[in-house]
């Protein structure tokens, strides 16, 4: 096809057009009409080299292609993502392409470009702090969740100060941008379980007092989504330690109780599957068992109400048929023998 | 003529700079007519009140809505991601009580669906609904859009005359991709479980699809697609007028439909070219690797066919604008909870809504001289109802077959007795397999029939089924024990199919039982 021989260019030349028009673009003295110019040159680029990496009309993109472009191409990458909000619709979502796609590159063991960005960790929270821009929050948060794959990258965020972004960012009222936010809040704190596990052990407070706040929000997707999330967070054993912190707090088991009653029958399901873990806790802190014990008979009567037309639902009645009787079985705790 | 469209319509996609963001708070817009609804979803017209601009928003109930909220974020963070002249252009979205409401551009002249039943009922469906410049017109501009979410990644698993979508200014646009697994089904969300179930007639879906052996993939929106080449041209798709099981029978077990697939005469669609036909064929396969890609498929001759917008305007929106404008007059928004459609004794329709305020001037308006609600609430499609239910409501004589029940000899023997109270003369009125209503006429003498056995030998002939041997039996003794009771409608356990309303005037799911 001479079309494309004639446009196609070669790895170095896509690498030194993108060096150039990100340099115009990133210049705050770049005239306007120089700046435009320079989009949609690294428009007709980036989509060049998403086909170099990819392969188009289902041919096979050349190795050695793709492992130069990718080489050159990451000392780049932090800078690209700085000249998002000046690329064009299409080339943002090129953008998240070849940025992905570089980052998957492996030598052996080594993932260079993982590693590139673990010595850049900058990337990372311009990456975060794309959510605060609607015009491309969700191209950022694409890439952020490949970059959340990689063990490394994830501790990185957990362990930064931005990090607790994520609690105002689940909240706004683009619906598109804050559930995006929350996907990649639930994959930081679930897909990597030992780190996961670590952080919010270690910063159990500033979490747990953030996340009540998402419980409580007006907004009712954030709190059905973070009801179903700390459900989640609760029932995995390797966060056993801030399972068992978290059930022995009173108001923890007051606020599960209030959202039983919620107005949503699903965030009321939900509910359920977190006050389930106080009432099947073997060792139950005092303050918990004085407030089982104070609502014991309401309990067991709006749990046998509760939910049910689920009858098809097995594992659903068989637990709540357990709690009844767990409730029902309470007894005040014997006076300690004086000793 | 054709014009030279084969440049990807990305760009040209504009937004207005001058304009500021779409608003994403309930407060900016004012929310208007209903425009369509299913199970879980309603589309409204709507004014972006700062902006001053029309817009259609759709409101997702996330308490009725059987998908997670996951995959619901997931599909709606995809459709941000398109941006092309072909594909509704989503503008922005927002959470509202337990809704999310999706503001997307208005369509001004709806689906092409409202057109085929628009024409349909004129008439007009003899012989070919549309002109071949027009249908290829539709195509070209619909798999231009296809084409542009399959080089995205994404698949649109719903395409059909009710998700091509018509502007005033001759734009043909793809709706409701990927969302619209969520629309069709309603009930409740079971934790973590997918259902897979559907609901709807499968009549777009292709066999691989059926089967579940693959998968959908994109080839799979190709048989789609050329099942919506048949609907644009015959009115319907293939096997429209059979219930789901059936379709999904007749498509795994037949050749691919054609045009002629389902006309009764043979020439009926003659007018039509070897080059549409030739598309078609391309497209319904049952081998999906034999279909084409969108883009190949672009590439064919058919679609040199094709003309521009301006041709579509004269040829079809202006007829498509009074068909929105004569629906918009049926349905009415009055104040109330339940989010539904009523039927008001003077036939017309009632959209009910929370975000209308009883109190407010415009809920008190439309307060004003309402006729009392009907019992029955639908949750069929709007068009579906507005369409065809006015017509089922009442059941003529002359539409009943008549069937007198076979009865054994032993009975009839019996009966000179004299001296007994007379037999009961009795019609059961329900409809047979093939739909159609039947009126079974027999006999109940006392002291010789009972409920349970007379029940039972309508089963053995064939004329009730199985599952309503005890609830016949159970109404036939209620009309045997008291006499008063001339007639009795009730609910069958057999109930209806999937792509059916229970309705007990028409006596779908329903039969009726009279004393003569």
């Amino acid at each position: 096809m001479p079309l494309f021989g004639r446009s196609a260019k070669s790895p170095t030349e896509l690498i030194s057009s993108v060096k150039t028009n990100v340099a115009l673009l990133t210049d705050a003295k770049t005239s306007e009409k120089k700046s435009e110019k320079a989009t949609e040159e690294i428009g007709k680029t980036l989509s060049q080299v998403k086909n170099s990496l990819y392969g188009v009309d289902g041919q096979e993109p050349q190795a050695e292609v793709v492992s130069q472009i990718a080489s050159g191409l990451c000392e780049h990458l932090h800078n690209l993502i700085h000249c998002m909000p000046k690329l064009e619709f299409e080339a943002k979502k090129d953008l998240v392409q070849i940025f992905n796609n570089i980052l998957r590159r492996q030598f052996g063991a080594r993932s260079p470009t993982v590693d590139h960005i673990s010595a850049n960790p900058l990337i990372l929270e311009s990456l975060v702090l794309g959510y605060e821009s609607p015009d491309f929050a969700l191209n950022c948060g694409l890439i952020l969740r490949e970059c959340i794959r990689y063990e490394p990258l994830a501790k990185i965020i957990l362990n930064a100060n931005y990090f607790y972004k994520f609690f105002t960012y689940v909240e706004m009222s683009t619906f598109d941008v804050a559930s995006d936010a929350f996907s990649s809040f639930k994959e930081l704190l679930t897909k990597h379980k030992l780190v996961a596990a670590d952080f919010l052990e270690k910063n159990y407070d500033s979490v747990f007092d953030k996340y009540k706040v998402l419980l409580n929000s007006d907004n009712y997707v954030t709190r059905r989504q973070s009801l179903k999330l700390l459900g989640e967070l609760l029932l995995d054993r390797h966060n056993f330690t801030t399972m068992t912190r978290y059930i022995s707090n009173p108001e923890n088991l007051k606020l599960m109780m209030n959202m039983l009653k919620d107005k949503s029958r699903n965030i009321q399901f939900e509910a359920f599957h977190v006050f389930k873990v106080f009432v099947a806790n073997p060792n139950k802190s005092k303050p918990i068992l004085d407030i089982l014990l104070k609502n014991k008979e309401k309990l067991v009567e709006f749990l046998t109400m509760f939910h049910t037309d689920r009858t098809e639902d097995e594992q659903f009645n068989d637990e709540k048929n357990y709690l009844i009787k767990q409730i029902k079985e309470l007894q005040p705790p014997v006076p300690a023998a004086s000793s | 003529m054709a014009t030279a469209t084969g440049s990807s319509g990305a760009a040209a996609a504009s937004e207005t700079p001058s304009a500021q963001p779409w608003p994403n708070i309930r407060e900016a817009y004012e929310i208007k007519t209903v425009l369509g609804h299913g199970a879980t979803a309603t589309v409204h017209k709507a004014v972006c009140i700062p902006r001053d601009e029309e817009c259609a928003i759709k409101r997702i109930n996330l308490e009725k809505c059987n998908t997670t909220m996951e995959e619901l974020a997931k599909e709606i963070q995809a459709m941000c991601l398109c941006k092309h002249v072909n594909v509704v252009q989503y503008f922005t979205s927002f959470v509202v009580k337990d809704e999310i409401w999706l503001v997307m551009r208005l369509l001004e002249a709806g689906s092409c669906l409202d057109l085929i039943k628009y024409m349909m009922k004129k008439g007009k469906g003899k012989g070919g609904l549309f002109e071949e410049a027009v249908i290829a017109t539709i195509l070209r501009e619909t798999l231009q859009g296809l084409d542009y979410l399959h080089e995205n990644g994404q698949l649109h698993r719903d395409i059909k005359a009710g998700n091509i979508l018509l502007g005033s200014d001759g734009t043909v646009q793809l709706a409701d991709f990927g969302v619209s697994s969520w629309i069709a089904t309603g009930g409740d969300l079971s934790r973590d479980k997918v259902r897979t179930t559907f609901v709807g007639t499968p009549c777009w879906m292709a066999p691989e699809v059926m089967e579940q052996v693959t998968g959908y993939n994109f080839k799979a929106d190709i048989w789609s697609f050329g099942i919506l080449a048949i609907e644009l041209a015959t009115g319907a798709a293939p096997y429209a007028k059979f219930p789901a099981m059936k379709v999904l029978m007749l498509t795994l077990q037949n050749e691919p439909p054609n045009l002629d697939s389902c006309s009764e005469n043979k020439d009926e669609y003659k007018k039509y070219s070897k080059e549409f036909r030739k598309m078609i064929s391309k497209c319904l396969q049952k081998d999906p690797t034999k279909r084409p890609t969108a883009s190949e498929l672009l590439k064919s001759q058919f679609f040199k066919k094709a003309r521009d917008k301006k041709y579509l305007i004269e040829s079809l929106i202006q007829e498509g604008l009074k068909v929105r404008q004569a629906q918009q007059q049926n349905v009415k928004r009055v104040p109330g909870s339940s989010g539904r459609l009523h039927r008001t004794v003077d036939g017309a329709w009632e959209w009910s809504d929370e975000e209308l305020d009883a109190e407010s001037e415009e809920g008190k308006s439309a307060s004003i001289g309402r006729s009392p609600r009907v019992r029955a609430q639908y949750k069929e499609d709007l068009e579906n109802e507005m369409g065809t239910k006015t017509e089922t409501e009442s059941i003529k004589d002359e539409d009943v077959k008549t069937v007198d029940a076979p009865r054994s000899g032993e009975t009839e023997q019996i009966s000179d007795g004299g001296d007994q109270t007379p037999p009961l003369s009795l019609i059961l009125r329900l409809r047979n397999a093939s739909k159609e209503l039947h009126d079974i006429r027999f006999e109940f003498k006392a002291g010789q029939d009972t409920p349970n056995g007379l029940s039972q030998e309508l089963v053995k002939e064939g004329l009730v089924d199985g599952r309503d041997v005890i609830v016949v039996a159970a109404n036939l003794e209620k009309v045997v024990q008291n006499r008063e009771c001339k007639s009795m409608t009730f609910r069958l356990n057999s109930g209806c199919e999937v792509n059916e309303v229970p309705d007990d005037k028409a006596l779908i799911g329903f039969a009726q039982l009279t004393v003569s």
